[in-house]
């Protein structure tokens, strides 16, 4: 437990700020009951509650925090809206939360030069929102984008199904002010292109808050599209969908997302949302904007490649309304599985495109020889894979069977050439398969830039790497959904 | 040959082999075959503590302020594309190809790495990822930083590492290929990388439009990059004969944007002429004189079509990417003015680096304040990958790294 003399450093470090003129409520925050809030993120299953939950309003007062947390080697966690899926935000036994939900402002818009200067406690939908009626938007558009941070994006290096397009996060932040794990203050990047030197930027962006808080970023924003339309087509095999997604990139095309659906998770959304999805094996989702009549003709080309790859109806969306039915359902796809099973597991591999139809008949034989279902939801256009694996937890023994077949559906994937994660970040939930995907040079290698940034070790340590002490133990849990997700309001990916 | 050297040299033998080790003065080049080799390589320059420069087709060599080396690392043996896998739209490549090489196997698959860099048919793919070059594509595309997925490292002490992968999308840990790509050698030797590829563009259209004054062209500038147009490339250009924009459009000709930007230009007061394809190799006419400054700024895309003004003013030639990316090129006179030393106060909010300098300079290449220091996180961070320091000593024209 911090000492009380540690507890009044950080309560002077936040308090410091009295322009509110009210000094009875702190931003400190240490009674058990309100402390519980911050002990876990969107990965339920992995609780510990913090010693100290602090909510900073400046640079200045989270680089007197971590000051203080430098001086007494005491671990501190950051922390956006606690959306993260793969536990990033869990807190370290002992430690403090850096809150930065009251960092909310916009600090500066620049529309000629199409950058925008944000506080990391905006949300992200907020940013859009921000330059919209400028006919300006902020490209990733993550999991509940309408409740996540524009920080939390940058910990976890943030996509989301118009990444395919546009990039991640990283593609989108030019310039950062960080607090370093020494207390330092430091920019990262430059609001001009091309600045000398490494690019730490770069590296700080998806180091899941290994190393450092930045508490404020400048990012770009980008044209709206003049158009968008959205077709789906409904298909007997998923490999033929799959086909139909090869067939459109080999046609030189690049649209804005390419979702898949099985048969299993689109019957859950349509007991869920009911977006009158058509019953079939496999529905694609594919999304084209840009200017009117450049979609127009790739629309043309999409639908004639669908068709022969067997596609038995197409359905064009292309006013908003019937587009937004459509990702309704697909958005909801996550918890709408609550309506096949009582328990699932999320996971995020990667694969090749190519490799699709091979991982995915791996992925059925070992579904059927655990007898657990699997259903699967995927980003195809980049080969980002979503298995759900059902199960009950009533069942003895059930659960640790479907941690244990969503932990080797990761390794088929890595053995597929691809990755563990594509976008929900390797966090607590994932590092025990860190040395499964990389060797042991490879993660010596990372940790050298880990110690350059954090000697001491206390920016959200454990997380990220494997480590003896934590890889022998139970590593997963049930995924359970926000109610935004349920609602179909905000989406999982 | 003084003994040690002769005994590096015959260590270096016995890992490359006899005819691909050469000593010249107190310079020895060596050419090894393959990662492991390199690697072998390094560990004995890193034990001598001997400097080695990582060398790929040599044409850049002069972009940063190279100090003595005692180990050329020769990686032109290392040239093959290893892997097109086409329907996934990546490709795996070593080091010492060159960019030309690679295009050419791309492109029996109508695929390319989105990039338009110098001298392709002699830059090799390390040294474009060492010296982070990009050309006008970059508009579109981005800069090497957003296409590199995965990369084969070889740090000082001969640690073999491989970051990143080979899929498009992957958050698995930190990504060591944005920090190496623009590091010029000083942190890691390149030897194999992964790219994401882009089809061909297949309907490019290139227009010019001309004004004596850069400033006459910004209006349109912004008006372009804030429209619906699918631009792939925006460059400005300008010497003492006058300034032309460049613009390359990439859009089905039904969909008739050539119109949609021909109303534009002459809104604004101007005339849309056909361009030629020629133009896009601008950025390297600026080099074709050894006896001229080459620089390098970077600066907001609003300040592009001033700062090419006064480059021109100042008496030099330019060529400029629209979102902020000026290459400038000075003649070595003698005169009473400092060209460099104005636009080094000019460019205070941005960034400028010297590329090229005269054998025997007139002006002063050095920034009026000093070398610019690198901020104390990328020493640790060079600290922590070459504590020796013998990766390219001076290779980054930042003072320490």
């Amino acid at each position: 437990m911090l000492s009380p003399a540690i507890l009044a450093e950080l309560r002077a470090a936040v308090d410091s700020d009295s322009r509110s003129g009210r000094t009875s409520q702190s931003s400190l925050i240490t009674a058990p009951n309100q402390l519980q809030t911050y002990e876990c993120d969107g990965l339920t299953a992995f609780r510990v509650t913090p010693d100290a939950v602090v909510l900073p309003r400046t640079t200045e007062q989270v680089q007197s925090v971590i000051r203080i947390c430098a001086k007494h080697k005491i671990p501190f966690v950051a922390r956006g809206s606690g959306t993260g899926l793969s536990g990033g935000a869990l807190p370290a036994e002992g430690s403090v939360v850096i809150c930065l939900s009251r960092m909310n402002r916009i600090l500066n818009i620049d529309l000629p030069n199409q950058q925008i200067t944000v506080q990391p406690g905006v949300i992200n939908a907020n940013v859009t929102a921000a330059v919209s009626r400028d006919g300006f938007f902020y490209a990733p558009d993550p999991s509940s984008q309408s409740v996540c941070s524009i920080g939390g994006n940058i910990a976890e290096n943030a996509g989301g199904a118009h990444c395919l397009k546009y990039g991640f996060t990283v593609t989108h932040v030019l310039e950062m002010t960080v607090v370093l794990p020494t207390g330092e203050v430091v920019t990262l990047g430059n609001k001009t292109p091309d600045a000398p030197g490494y690019d730490l930027l770069g590296v700080f962006i998806g180091s899941e808050g290994t190393l450092g808080v930045a508490t404020e970023m400048t990012l770009r924003i980008v044209r709206k599209p003049e158009t968008v339309q959205v077709i789906l087509a409904a298909f007997d095999t998923i490999t033929a969908a799959a086909q139909t997604v090869s067939d459109v990139i080999a046609a030189g095309q690049l649209p804005a997302a390419m979702e898949i659906m099985d048969r299993l998770s689109i019957e859950a959304a349509e007991a869920s949302v009911h977006p009158n999805y058509p019953a079939c094996a496999a529905l694609l989702l594919i999304e084209l904007d840009g200017p009117r009549a450049e979609v127009d003709l790739q629309m043309t080309t999409v639908i004639e490649l669908a068709k022969k790859n067997g596609a038995w109806e197409t359905r064009l969306a292309i006013d908003e309304q019937d587009r937004f039915l459509i990702w309704k359902g697909r958005k909801a796809a996550f918890a709408a599985a609550g309506r096949l099973s009582s328990h699932y597991i999320v996971q995020d591999g990667v694969i090749p495109r190519t490799a699709l139809p091979a991982v995915l008949e791996k992925i059925t034989e070992m579904s059927t020889v655990e007898n657990l279902r699997v259903t699967n939801v995927f980003h195809a256009g980049d080969g980002n894979l979503h298995p759900i694996v059902l199960y009950c937890a009533d069942n003895p023994g059930e659960e640790e069977r479907a941690i244990n077949l969503s932990m080797r559906i990761l390794d088929i994937c890595v053995e597929a050439g691809g990755s563990i994660t594509g976008e929900h970040g390797v966090g607590r939930e994932k590092q025990c398969s860190m040395s499964y995907m990389y060797a042991d040079p490879d993660l010596e290698t990372m940790q050298r830039v880990r110690h350059a940034f954090d000697p001491q070790n206390i920016s959200n340590p454990d997380k990220l790497f494997p480590t003896p002490r934590l890889c022998g133990e139970r590593s997963r849990g049930a995924y359970v959904p926000h109610n935004l997700e349920t609602n179909g309001i905000a989406e999982i990916f | 040959m003084p003994a040690a050297q002769l005994n590096i040299a015959e260590q270096l033998i016995a890992i490359a082999g006899n005819q691909y080790v050469r000593s010249n003065e107190d310079i020895i080049l060596v050419s090894p075959a393959n990662t492991q080799q390199v690697s072998e390589v390094l560990r004995i320059a890193n034990e001598n503590r001997l400097a080695v420069t990582p060398i790929g087709g040599g044409t850049k060599l002069s972009w940063g302020s190279p100090t003595q080396t005692n180990i050329r690392l020769d990686l032109t043996r290392l040239n093959r594309v290893i892997e097109h896998p086409w329907q996934d739209l990546t490709c795996t490549v070593q080091a010492g190809c060159t960019w030309q090489q690679l295009e050419q196997t791309l492109a029996k698959h109508g695929q390319f790495v989105a990039l338009d860099p110098l001298w392709t048919e002699q830059a090799t793919v390390g040294g474009i990822l060492a010296t982070n070059d990009s050309g006008s594509l970059r508009h579109r595309y981005g800069s090497l930083r957003d296409l590199v997925i995965g990369m084969t490292l070889v740090l000082a002490d001969g640690t073999i590492a491989r970051s990143g992968g080979k899929v498009v999308k992957n958050v698995a840990g930190y990504d060591l290929c944005k920090l190496v790509t623009g590091s010029f050698g000083t942190l890691a030797v390149i030897t194999e990388a992964t790219f994401r590829l882009h089809p061909l563009p297949q309907h490019t259209q290139t227009f010019t439009v001309s004004a004596p004054q850069a400033a006459k062209l910004a209006p349109l500038m912004v008006t372009i990059r804030a429209s619906h147009l699918l631009t792939l490339a925006l460059q400005l250009r300008g010497d003492t004969n006058g300034f032309h924009l460049d613009i390359q459009l990439n859009a089905h000709p039904e969909a008739h944007q050539n119109e949609i930007l021909r109303k534009m230009t002459e809104t604004a007061g101007l005339k849309l002429d056909a361009g030629l394809n020629e133009t896009w190799q601008a950025r390297e006419s600026l080099f074709l004189n050894r006896d001229v400054f080459v620089v390098k700024i970077g600066m907001l895309p609003t300040a592009v079509a001033k700062t090419v003004d006064d480059v021109v003013r100042l008496g030099g030639a330019a060529v400029a990417q629209g979102l902020g990316v000026i290459y400038a090129a000075f003649p070595n006179l003698e005169r009473n003015y400092s060209p460099l030393a104005s636009l080094y106060a000019y460019t205070d909010t941005g960034s400028m680096t010297l590329l090229q300098i005269p054998s025997n300079p007139h002006d002063d290449p050095m920034p009026p304040g000093g070398p610019h220091k690198p901020n104390p996180l990328m020493q640790a961070v060079k600290h922590q990958f070459d504590p020796n320091r013998i990766m390219n000593p001076g290779g980054l024209l930042l003072g320490g790294l």
